[in-house]
């Protein structure tokens, strides 16, 4: 999933704001980001399903501008460009170290001798054609710079992304009664809750009063999960995108309380931490922050061997997380347990 | 005897360029023209029709004119600029590398190379001819002195009858919503993701039992597996069909028991499912990209933004306006007659036989020794 699709699910069945039809005119390069929240989401959700997207293309266009013989007059003959292999060099999960001391001094390499031995065989080389030579080196070094950084921000040793794995989904509708509790006390601010989970839960947020932010990676549940809310009416929207991201988006103490579940029993230590973190700073004073866990010996027996030795976490235990979030400052952590179910709820509040 | 030979990178059956080479060569020697295809790519069901073109340099005869069929990279067209006789450029329109690059680099590469190629060809090309005005405007920009338009040449006019067994099945099927139809290849570039986006945006709004035939050859296998993935995760597997490999009868089956064709294209150079909708008196709501415009004219519903909640809502009020629908598939009969499909394979034989008349005149003349044909561009 592309933690960079941050889209605002809104009423798809509201009408259209574009204009009516238009015969025989042509398209006026519509900019995809003139669209609804909604409907960039929905067509980002195919974009995310290309193999190999563009920066490869990108390298290989700026490479190509550099080698093809033709593109630029006066060039001398015999160099035979990079590498073939020079994009795949950077495939590793050491990129940075790889590109810095292996790909980029490659390229630096071989046009300095280029170059030298364009000026050594005495060609005349305009100033638009050394400018053309320039570009093109710094478009490759730009593009294997951005494919460092995103290989930096997905390293996957095995190569199964958790998204990837088998997951049961997390049934909060037992904390549905409580949910009430949680926000009332900044029943002025939104509550965000991520990931959606059981609807039950959803519509007992909804049915507090206070408006609701639906945040989930997977796009298939939250347009499933949308169906069923009258989206719309100000009260519930929803947002395709990773938990964190969500929550980096918003400014300090806007909102009323936080729910968290799912994200927080499945990623690594230190994205746990980034959560919470990012929670508490999003709530507001006298705000909530509950984290809702899978029992540890419940996640364990619900998963098969490989999911769960591939999984970047486990749940935390919940004296573990009463012992976070009063590290982390927040007021009167406690731990209530399921009297059915298999999540527990540790909840805290902002300070006032 | 001199004649008017095709050169095509390959020649396949049920592709638009391929039929409108074996149609070309047909018309041509029905005109009493000698005509043969040669290819670079041998495709085992074309093997008897076509010869390798290297062989032709063995075959040429004085006054010999070469019709460069050109929608991709080839070998071939560096070929062609070496050789003395006349070189007519038939431009299917090449689709930008942009739309391949997410999803083969090497395809994309591929398109790349066969633009520089055509900046090569198009400045010693004697004609150029451009299937639509959209790609005549990208042959004069390759360098094309000469440039005129023609059509595609192998529209079947009357069509195709639609197959019996294949019209009944498809009668019989149990659903009864709107039934919308996408034709084309499997390519990033026809955008196929945007129909089915606006059917699943149809089904949440409108038309709950709305589905979507996309009738194509996968031609890149990953866009079409993505296609599939995207249907699954909009949970409308069941209400998006994919058909490949159909006849020409199965296909107007498809198109007389649908209730629209949907098109969505980002890069169109002609648009062959607009008139086969039109001849089939289904009416289009179409992205007005590349040629689909002049191709349509008044005669469907053009788009100038195609949002999947604008197309269905489109989609939706075409189909709630039955005499709006009638009044478009009227329009699309005079379209036809417009286009000029009909006389599109005689105009095209009569501008090539201009050419060879010339080459002959050329070839016969003790002054001029050998065919007019602009000089190859000094830096090549």
């Amino acid at each position: 999933m592309n933690a960079k699709v941050v889209a605002v699910m809104a009423d798809l069945t509201e009408p259209s704001d574009q204009s009516g039809p238009r015969q025989g005119s042509g398209p006026d390069g519509e900019p995809r980001t003139a669209l609804p929240a909604d409907e960039r989401s929905l067509l980002e959700a195919f974009d995310r399903l290309r193999p190999q997207g563009t920066l490869d293309w990108n390298f290989d266009d700026a490479v190509r501008r550099l080698v093809e013989p033709g593109e630029v007059a006066g060039r001398p003959a015999g160099w035979s460009g990079l590498p073939a292999d020079l994009w795949q060099r950077g495939r590793s999960t050491k990129a940075s170290e790889r590109v810095l001391g292996d790909v980029v001094k490659v390229l630096a390499q071989d046009l300095s001798e280029y170059t030298d031995r364009a000026v050594s065989e005495g060609h005349q080389v305009s100033a638009n054609e050394l400018a053309e030579l320039r570009r093109a080196a710094l478009d490759a070094v730009r593009f294997l710079a951005a494919r460092v950084e995103r290989l930096e921000s997905a390293v996957d040793r095995v190569g199964i992304r958790a998204g990837q794995l088998d997951l049961p989904d997390f049934d909060g509708s037992e904390w549905s009664g409580a949910a009430a509790g949680w926000t009332a006390a900044r029943a002025d601010l939104p509550v965000v809750t991520g990931e959606l989970g059981d609807d039950a839960l959803l519509s007992a947020l909804v049915g507090s009063g206070v408006r609701v932010e639906g945040v989930d990676p997977r796009g298939a549940v939250v347009w499933a999960t949308e169906a069923k809310f009258e989206v719309g009416t100000g009260r519930i929207d929803f947002v395709v995108t990773e938990v964190v991201d969500y929550l980096r988006s918003l400014p300090d103490a806007s909102r009323g309380c936080v729910v968290l579940g799912g994200c927080v029993d499945r990623a690594d230590l230190a994205r746990k931490m980034d959560l919470v973190d990012e929670a508490r700073r999003v709530v507001a004073r006298g705000g909530s922050l509950v984290l809702l866990v899978t029992d540890q010996v419940a996640w364990d027996a619900s998963l098969g061997p490989v999911v769960r030795d591939l999984l970047p976490g486990r749940p935390l235990h919940p004296e573990t997380w009463l012992a976070v979030l009063d590290h982390r400052g927040l007021s009167n952590p406690r731990w209530l347990r399921p009297s059915t179910g298999v999540l527990h709820a540790v909840v805290a509040e902002v300070g006032r | 005897m001199s004649g008017i030979h095709l050169f095509v990178p390959m020649l396949h059956v049920r592709d638009a360029v391929g039929e409108h080479t074996r149609t070309l060569r047909d018309l041509l020697v029905a005109d009493g023209v000698e005509s043969r295809i040669y290819t670079e790519t041998l495709d085992p069901d074309t093997a008897d029709v076509t010869r390798p073109y290297l062989d032709y340099a063995e075959e040429a005869e004085p006054g010999d004119v070469l019709v460069y069929q050109m929608a991709t990279r080839s070998d071939m067209a560096d070929w062609l600029v070496g050789r003395p006789e006349p070189v007519v450029v038939n431009y299917h329109s090449l689709t930008p590398p942009e739309f391949f690059a997410p999803w083969n680099n090497w395809i994309a590469r591929h398109q790349a190379r066969a633009a520089s190629e055509l900046r090569r060809l198009a400045p010693t090309a004697v004609l150029g001819i451009g299937v639509s005005q959209f790609d005549a405007v990208e042959l004069r920009a390759s360098g094309c002195i000469d440039v005129i338009v023609i059509p595609v040449a192998n529209v079947r006019i009357p069509p195709v009858e639609p197959e019996g067994a294949a019209l009944a099945a498809l009668r019989g099927r149990q659903e009864n919503g709107p039934r919308w139809l996408s034709v084309g290849r499997l390519a990033p570039n026809k955008s196929h993701q945007d129909v089915i986006a606006a059917l699943f945006v149809a089904r949440v709004t409108t038309s709950p039992s709305a589905t979507l035939t996309i009738v194509g050859s996968p031609s890149e296998p990953t866009y079409a597996r993505a296609l599939q993935r995207y249907a699954a995760d909009l949970g409308i597997s069941g209400a998006v069909e994919f058909v490949s490999r159909i006849s020409d009868a199965e296909l107007a089956a498809r198109y007389t028991t649908s209730d629209v064709l949907v098109m969505l294209s980002e890069h169109e150079g002609f648009g062959v499912p607009l008139v086969e909708a039109m001849l089939n008196g289904l009416p289009v709501v179409a992205y007005a990209a590349g040629a689909v415009a002049e191709v349509v004219g008044d005669a469907g519903v053009l788009l100038d933004a195609k949002g999947p909640r604008r197309v269905a809502a489109e989609v939706a009020a075409l189909l709630a306006d039955p005499e709006r629908r009638n009044a478009l598939v009227m329009a699309g009969r005079t379209r036809l007659a417009a286009l000029g499909l009909d006389r599109a394979g005689s105009d095209l034989v009569a501008a090539l036989r201009r050419v060879a008349d010339r080459a002959s005149d050329a070839a016969g003349d003790p002054v001029l020794g050998g065919p007019v044909r602009p000089a190859a561009p000094l830096s090549h």
